[in-house]
């Protein structure tokens, strides 16, 4: 019994922990094009979008224990799967972060549950048109549709407002990114930090503390909703910087048109449950909304690279959480395996954290 | 559209999807431009002595600023009550 509760405490700590880096990670959805346009100075962005997330993760409790489902079997799945999982995400979300490259936390959390579960129950417990029908697809479809709907807001956008003076244009749009990046943090809040509560509420049942179709306790909720937020506040600055201006170099309209497009396209699939990305959508809506303007003013190398790191997220997750039980595993089934990997994991962070800081700290709000 | 595909796509929520994407995210994009276009010619207007054509404009942006916030709150209640 007791190493069953320190093995629901360290799941409860790393989806913590993944909901962390997915507020740092996704940080640059919500606030890359403000900063860049300069409709808001950068320590002020990350604030207002944290309290923005904590807000939105209490809005709707919908989705909570939603994650996976459909795309693994969910009665073979065990709290070492989901911990092996959740170690999978978190390692894709830093590496990438480190990279500077915004890809989707939800495929990695998703692409490591579905590698734990491959290696610990077999290819029965993956669902393959669950992968492409609710992953594959969407991933295909959220860039492209914020592309176009980005792009051909922008058009109109230049038609309506193109002989005014830019002043009072620019002003204007920097007021409306203030909106759209403020309905962006909280449709934001409301999804990502609901999957954390997912995962805990999905493990405190199997563990028997709670009954299946019980809500998300309110300590749940406080603490994905404080998770999210702090990490969306930590703000994971090199992604903003390759969102805010390495893709493309925006004025406030090309933001406003990045932003309200994919904030469109976000509730839309959102309110009909269809899974989209925030990470591919607004990364579609930046690109979609420089293509429109000219071409050549996309910088197409970045955004290539983008695009590889959303095609790999998935299995690269599932290649570490697959590997990450197999490591549990040979632990036996308590809570040694996770113990194990839990501290080597806090020793690869302080070690990675204490390189960079000989380097010089990365990039900030200040650069 | 190939037939194999559907059971996996449900490719009526794609259509649902696309086409409300695009009339919120370019409906709601030209209606805020309008907004700027209104305030901006309106204050203009005003200040050359055309009083008439000011107050036209400042409707316009009364009603483009009514439509932006009923789209955001339209928004925010569509999060809140997922199908």
């Amino acid at each position: 019994m007791e190493n069953i509760d320190l093995v629901l405490v360290i799941v409860v700590v790393a989806a913590l922990a993944f909901d962390f880096t997915n507020g740092f990670h996704d940080t640059a959805n919500v606030v890359a094009t403000s900063i860049s346009t300069r409709a808001m100075a950068p320590k002020i962005a990350v604030g207002y979008a944290a309290i923005l997330n904590f807000v939105g993760a209490f809005l709707s409790l919908e989705v909570a224990a939603t994650i996976a489902s459909g795309i693994v079997d969910a009665d073979l799945i065990t709290e070492p799967i989901v911990f092996a999982g959740l170690i999978g995400a978190i390692t894709w979300n830093l590496l990438t972060w480190y990279l500077g490259l915004p890809s989707s936390s939800s495929h990695a959390l998703i692409g490591g549950v579905v590698g734990s579960a491959f290696v610990a129950r077999g290819p029965e417990a993956v669902f393959g048109e669950g992968l492409i029908g609710k992953v594959a697809v969407p991933a295909v479809i959220a860039p492209l549709l914020a592309f176009a709907v980005a792009g051909l807001a922008i058009l109109v956008i230049y038609r309506i407002v193109g002989k005014l003076r830019p002043g009072p244009v620019t002003r204007g749009f920097k007021g409306g990114q203030i909106i759209s990046g403020g309905l962006l943090a909280v449709a934001h809040g409301t999804n990502d930090a609901q999957k954390t509560m997912g995962v805990i509420t999905l493990a405190l049942i199997a563990n028997g503390v709670l009954q299946p179709g019980d809500p998300p306790p309110t300590w749940v909720v406080v603490s994905a909703a404080s998770a999210i937020a702090l990490g969306t506040y930590m703000g994971g600055w090199r992604i903003i910087k390759t969102m805010g201006s390495r893709i493309i170099k925006m004025d406030a309209a090309q933001g406003f048109a990045a932003q309200g497009g994919g904030a469109a396209v976000i509730l839309a699939s959102s309110h009909v449950g269809f899974p989209l990305s925030t990470t591919h959508t607004i990364s579609g809506g930046v690109m979609g909304a420089g293509a429109a303007k000219r071409l050549s003013a996309v910088r197409w190398g970045v955004a290539g690279n983008i695009v590889v790191a959303w095609i790999l997220t998935l299995p690269a997750a599932a290649l570490i959480g697959g590997a990450t039980y197999g490591v549990t595993a040979l632990f036996g089934t308590g809570a040694a395996g996770p113990v194990v990997v839990s501290f080597a994991a806090v020793v690869a962070v302080i070690v990675l954290y204490t390189r960079r800081a000989q380097h010089g700290m990365a990039i900030t709000a200040e650069s | 559209m190939l037939p194999i595909a559907d059971p996996i796509i449900d490719w009526g929520t794609v259509v649902t999807v696309v086409w409300t994407s695009a009339v919120g995210g370019i409906g709601v994009t030209a209606v805020f431009a309008l907004f700027i276009l209104g305030a901006t010619r309106s204050v203009e207007l005003r200040r050359d002595g055309d009083a008439f054509s000011a107050g036209a404009f400042a409707v316009l942006t009364a009603l483009a600023l009514v439509a932006v916030t009923a789209a955001v709150v339209f928004g925010i209640t569509a999060m809140t009550h997922k199908s």
